[in-house]
C-alpha cells in the first residue's frame, strides 16, 4: 500500500508541476530578487548545436518555476531553522533588522580609497572647502556575535591617511540602528535631521528643518527579497518643503526633473524615489535660493536621500557617483572653482573601493 | 543535464516516464535509448558522435569475437586498443605533452581537447563488455539498440556506477517494473538527491568560504579537510543513489557503489566500501589477470602498485592523482604485510587511523599540486605558523556545526538501523511518516535547486 502511495504521489507531483510550469504564464520581473527573469529563447538550429538553447532552458526552468518565491522562502527557513546556520548568503536577521555581513576588513581597499580621494583633491580640488564624512553601515550599530569589520581600525586608517586639508565630519553619533530601514542597507531620510545639522554646522550653511512628510508602504528593501522570511516591512517616507518642491533636477543620463521620482514607489526598488536611483551625475537647482553657494557631493546611494535635505543651503548641488562616472571625465562635465565639496561614502564602499572609477596613475 | 536540476526532475523525467510506460514492451529500449542520447546531447553536443562510435565499434568487435574464433584475439586487442586510445587521447594527451615539455624543455603546444562527459565510465563499461565476451562470461549482444541502450543508459551514463553488461544483460532483454521496484527507485532517487543537493552542495559552499579566508587557522584547515571528505562522499554516493533509483524506476538493478565507507576499520576495508564498481573493475580486469596475490610477494606488491597507479590516473591526468593512487597503494601494501594484525587487535585505533588516512588522501585529491598538498597538510597538522583557532573560524564552525553533525551521522548506518527498528514497532505510523519525510525532502530539494548558484558534480570531471 505504501509503495502504491509513494508511486502515485511522485508521479502525480512531478506531472502536476510539469503541467503547471507549462500552463502558467511566464513572469517578466522578480520584484523580490530585483531582476528580470529568464525567458525562453526561440529554438533555432544554430542555438541547438551551439548549446545556448539548453543553457537558456536551464535558466528558464529555474527562473519560471511555479511558486518560486515560496520555494526560495522554504530554503531560507531550512537553512536557519533546520541547519541553524547563522547567515544566509551573508544576510542575517537580528531583532527585525536584516543585516549584511561585511567582512573581512580590507586594508588595501581602505588605503586605496584614501589614495583615490587624495588624488582627486590634488588634481581638482586644491584650495577649495573640502569635507568628508563616513556613513557606517548597519552592522556598526549592533552588538552581536556576527562577523563584522573592525570599524575603529577603518576610521583610524581613513582619518590618518586622508589629506589634512580635507576636513572630517564625524556623523557616527548622529545615527543609531533605528535610523536605518529594516529590510534595506540605507538610512531613513526622515531620521537624518541630526546628520544634516552636523554637516551644515561643519560646512557652515543654513538649513530650515521644516518638512511635510509623505510616505509609501510597503517598501521591500534590497535585503528583503534575498532572505524573504523577515516579517518586518518598511515604510518609505520622504520629506518635502518649498525649496524641494520648487527645485529642478538635471540628470545627465535620463530625463529626470523632480527630486522625488514618485513613480518609482512600488517599483523594483522604491528607494529610487530619491533622485531616481543610481546615476553618474545629477544637478539639483534651488530655484528659491537666497545664496549663490554651490555644493558638489562625491557620493554613493546614501546621498540620494540626504541631498534633498541640503537644497535650501545651496543654489546648486551636484551629485557625482564615481562608481558610474570615470574621474578622468570630470572636467568635461564640471568646472571646479569655489564650490563646497563633500565626499560622502558608506563603510561598505570604503572596504570595497575598487568600485570607484578613479585612476590614480 | 544533471540529475539534480529542475530541468531533469520536472521536465525530462516526466516526459521519459510518460513515453516509456505508454509504448509497447518491444519499443521500451528504443525509447530509453532516444531519451539517453538526448540527455547526453543536452550537455555534450559535440561528443555524442564519439559515444555512438564507441558503441558501434565495441558492438561489432564483440560480434566478431563471438562469431569468428580465429579472429577473436585480434579483435579483442583491437577493441581494447580503440577504447584505451579514445580514453588516452581525450584524457591524457595534454598531460603527456605538458610533461614532455617539462622534461625536455620543449615548447609543444597543448591541444584544445575537452574531455567528453562520462568517457571514463562508458569506456570502462565497453571494455568490460568485450573482455567478458572474449572470456565467454557473457554472450555478445546482436541487437544494436539493446547494446547502445546499455552503454548510453542515462541513469549511469555520465558518472556511473560502472555497470557491467553481465549485471543487466537479462534485464535489457526482459524486465518488469512493478509498483515495488518503481517506488523503491523513487525512494532511492530522493535520498540521493538529498545527499547531493542539501548536504554535499552545502558543505561545498562552506568549503568555498573557508578556502578564501584572509586569516585561516588550523581548525579551518581541519574543517575543510573533513568537509571535503564528506562532500565528495555525499556528492558521489548521492549521484550513485540517484542512478540506482532511476534504474529501478525503469526496471534495471545496478550494482551498489558505496557501503558506508567511513565506518571502515582499515584502508583495505575502505576500498571495499568506496566506489565499489571501480575497485572491482580494477580487481577483475587488471589485478587478477596480472596474477593477483597468487605468486610471490614481489609480484603481488608490483600488481598492487600498478592497480593503484592506474586508479589514480583514472581519476585525472595530474601528478596529484598519481600521488593519490600510489599513496593508497603503499598504505594497502603496509596494511597487508605489517599492520593487519595490529589493526585487528586495536579496534578504536584502527578507526582513527583509517579516518586520518582517508582525510590525508582527500587533501591530496583536492589540491592542485604537490606543493599545495604539503602546504595544506602542514597547516592542517599545526606545523606552520598560523593560529590554532580564531574568531572567524569559530563563527563558521558554529554556523555549519549542525550540517557537519548531520553529515557525519548520515554517513554511518545509524539512520538505517533506526529505520529498521521503527518499522518493527509500528508499521502503519512509520509508513505514513516515511512518506511525509520523503516528499518533504523532495520539496526542500526543489527549493534548494531553485535558489542555487552552487551545484557542481565532483565526479563529472573524471
Amino acid at each position: 500500500m505504501k509503495n502504491k502511495i509513494i508511486t502515485v504521489i511522485f508521479i502525480g507531483y512531478i506531472f502536476a508541476i510539469f503541467i503547471l510550469n507549462i500552463v502558467i504564464k511566464d513572469i517578466d520581473i522578480s520584484y523580490s530578487e530585483r531582476r528580470y527573469l529568464t525567458k525562453l529563447s526561440k529554438i533555432t538550429i544554430t542555438n541547438i548545436f551551439n548549446g545556448t538553447i539548453f543553457d537558456n532552458f536551464e535558466d528558464y526552468a529555474t527562473d519560471q518555476f511555479v511558486f518560486r518565491d515560496n520555494f526560495r522562502k522554504l530554503k531560507v527557513y531550512t537553512i536557519f531553522k533546520v541547519f541553524n546556520e547563522k547567515d544566509y548568503n551573508n544576510l542575517y536577521i537580528d531583532d527585525k533588522y536584516i543585516y549584511k555581513i561585511e567582512y573581512p576588513l580590507n586594508i588595501n581597499s581602505i588605503n586605496n580609497f584614501t589614495n583615490k580621494i587624495n588624488f582627486l583633491y590634488e588634481k581638482y580640488l586644491d584650495g577649495m572647502n573640502v569635507f568628508y564624512s563616513i556613513i557606517p553601515d548597519k552592522n556598526y550599530y549592533v552588538d552581536n556575535n556576527y562577523l563584522k569589520i573592525d570599524y575603529n581600525k577603518l576610521f583610524h586608517i581613513v582619518i590618518n591617511s586622508m589629506d589634512k586639508n580635507i576636513s572630517y565630519i564625524d556623523i557616527t553619533d548622529c545615527l543609531d540602528i533605528s535610523d536605518f530601514y529594516y529590510t534595506d542597507a540605507h538610512w531613513r531620510q526622515e531620521r537624518l535631521a541630526d546628520v544634516v545639522d552636523k554637516i551644515s554646522a561643519n560646512m557652515n550653511f543654513n538649513i530650515t528643518n521644516n518638512y511635510q512628510i509623505s510616505s509609501y508602504k510597503p517598501f521591500y528593501g534590497s535585503y528583503y527579497g534575498q532572505i524573504l522570511i523577515n516579517s518586518s516591512i518598511d515604510e518609505i517616507k520622504y520629506l518635502t518643503n518649498n525649496y524641494i518642491e520648487k527645485a529642478t533636477v538635471y540628470d545627465y543620463s535620463s530625463d529626470l526633473v523632480k527630486v522625488y521620482e514618485t513613480e518609482m514607489l512600488g517599483s523594483v526598488d522604491s528607494y529610487d524615489v530619491f533622485l531616481g536611483g543610481a546615476t553618474p551625475l545629477i544637478e539639483i537647482y534651488n530655484n528659491g535660493a537666497s545664496t549663490n553657494k554651490e555644493l558638489v557631493i562625491f557620493r554613493d546611494s546614501f546621498a540620494s536621500s540626504l541631498a534633498p535635505l541640503l537644497i535650501d543651503g545651496y543654489k546648486k548641488i551636484t551629485l557625482i557617483d564615481l562608481r558610474y562616472l570615470d574621474s578622468d571625465l570630470l572636467n568635461e562635465y564640471i568646472s571646479f572653482s569655489n564650490q563646497d565639496i563633500l565626499f560622502l561614502y558608506n563603510t561598505t564602499i570604503i572596504n570595497n573601493s575598487n568600485v570607484l572609477k578613479i585612476n590614480v596613475n | 543535464m544533471v540529475f539534480s536540476s529542475i530541468t531533469f526532475i520536472y521536465y525530462f523525467l516526466p516526459i521519459v516516464i510518460f513515453c516509456y510506460f505508454i509504448v509497447p514492451k518491444k519499443f521500451k529500449n528504443f525509447i530509453l535509448l532516444l531519451c539517453s542520447l538526448f540527455f547526453y546531447f543536452f550537455g555534450e553536443k559535440e561528443y555524442i558522435v564519439i559515444l555512438l562510435l564507441s558503441c558501434l565499434i565495441n558492438f561489432f568487435s564483440a560480434i566478431i569475437i563471438d562469431k569468428f574464433p580465429k579472429c577473436r584475439k585480434i579483435f579483442l586487442i583491437l577493441a581494447i586498443s580503440f577504447n584505451l586510445i579514445l580514453l588516452g587521447y581525450f584524457k591524457y594527451t595534454n598531460f603527456l605533452i605538458d610533461n614532455i615539455n617539462k622534461v625536455f624543455n620543449s615548447n609543444i603546444s597543448l591541444l584544445n581537447i575537452v574531455l567528453p562527459l562520462g568517457i571514463s565510465f562508458f569506456t570502462f563499461q565497453t571494455l568490460s563488455y568485450v573482455i567478458d565476451v572474449y572470456n565467454n562470461k557473457v554472450k555478445a549482444d546482436y541487437n544494436f539498440i539493446n547494446f547502445t541502450c546499455y552503454v548510453a543508459l542515462f541513469p549511469q551514463l555520465v558518472a556511473g556506477p560502472i555497470v557491467r553488461y553481465s549485471d543487466i544483460s537479462s534485464e535489457l532483454r526482459d524486465r518488469k517494473v512493478t509498483i515495488d521496484t518503481f517506488s523503491s527507485g523513487v525512494k532511492r532517487f530522493i535520498i540521493g538527491l538529498t545527499k547531493k543537493v542539501i548536504i554535499a552542495n552545502s558543505i561545498g559552499e562552506m568549503i568555498n568560504i573557508l578556502n578564501i579566508l584572509d586569516n585561516p587557522s588550523v581548525l579551518s584547515y581541519v574543517i575543510v579537510a573533513i568537509g571535503f571528505t564528506y562532500q565528495i562522499y555525499f556528492d558521489f554516493s548521492g549521484y550513485s543513489d540517484m542512478a540506482i533509483g532511476l534504474g529501478r524506476m525503469f526496471g534495471f538493478h545496478f550494482p551498489e557503489n558505496f557501503n558506508y565507507p567511513f565506518i571502515s576499520k582499515n584502508v583495505t576495508d575502505f576500498w571495499r566500501r568506496w566506489h565499489i564498481s571501480l575497485s572491482s573493475f580494477f580487481k577483475d580486469y587488471i589485478y587478477i589477470p596480472l596474477g593477483g596475490n597468487k605468486k610471490n610477494n614481489i609480484i603481488t606488491i608490483r600488481n598492487i602498485l600498478i592497480v593503484w597507479l592506474l586508479t589514480g590516473l583514472w581519476h585525472g591526468a595530474t601528478w596529484n592523482f598519481v600521488l593519490w593512487g600510489l599513496f593508497f597503494g603503499i598504505i594497502l601494501i603496509i596494511e597487508k604485510y605489517l599492520l593487519k594484525k595490529f589493526l585487528n587487535k586495536h579496534v578504536i585505533f584502527s578507526y582513527i587511523y583509517t579516518f586520518i588516512i582517508i582525510l590525508i588522501s582527500f587533501v591530496i585529491f583536492n589540491t592542485e599540486n604537490i606543493s599545495d598538498t604539503i602546504k595544506f597538510l602542514s597547516r592542517m597538522f599545526a606545523l606552520s605558523n598560523i593560529p590554532f583557532i580564531n574568531d572567524v573560524t569559530m563563527y563558521y564552525f558554529k554556523s555549519y556545526f549542525v550540517l557537519l553533525l548531520i553529515s557525519i551521522i548520515s554517513a554511518t548506518p545509524l539512520i538505517k538501523l533506526i529505520y529498521n527498528k521503527c518499522q518493527k514497532v509500528n508499521h502503519f505510523i512509520f509508513d505514513v511518516l516515511e512518506t511525509i519525510v520523503l516528499f518533504g525532502l523532495l520539496i526542500i530539494n526543489t527549493a534548494y535547486l531553485i535558489d542555487s548558484s552552487f551545484n557542481p558534480f565532483l565526479y563529472f570531471r573524471f
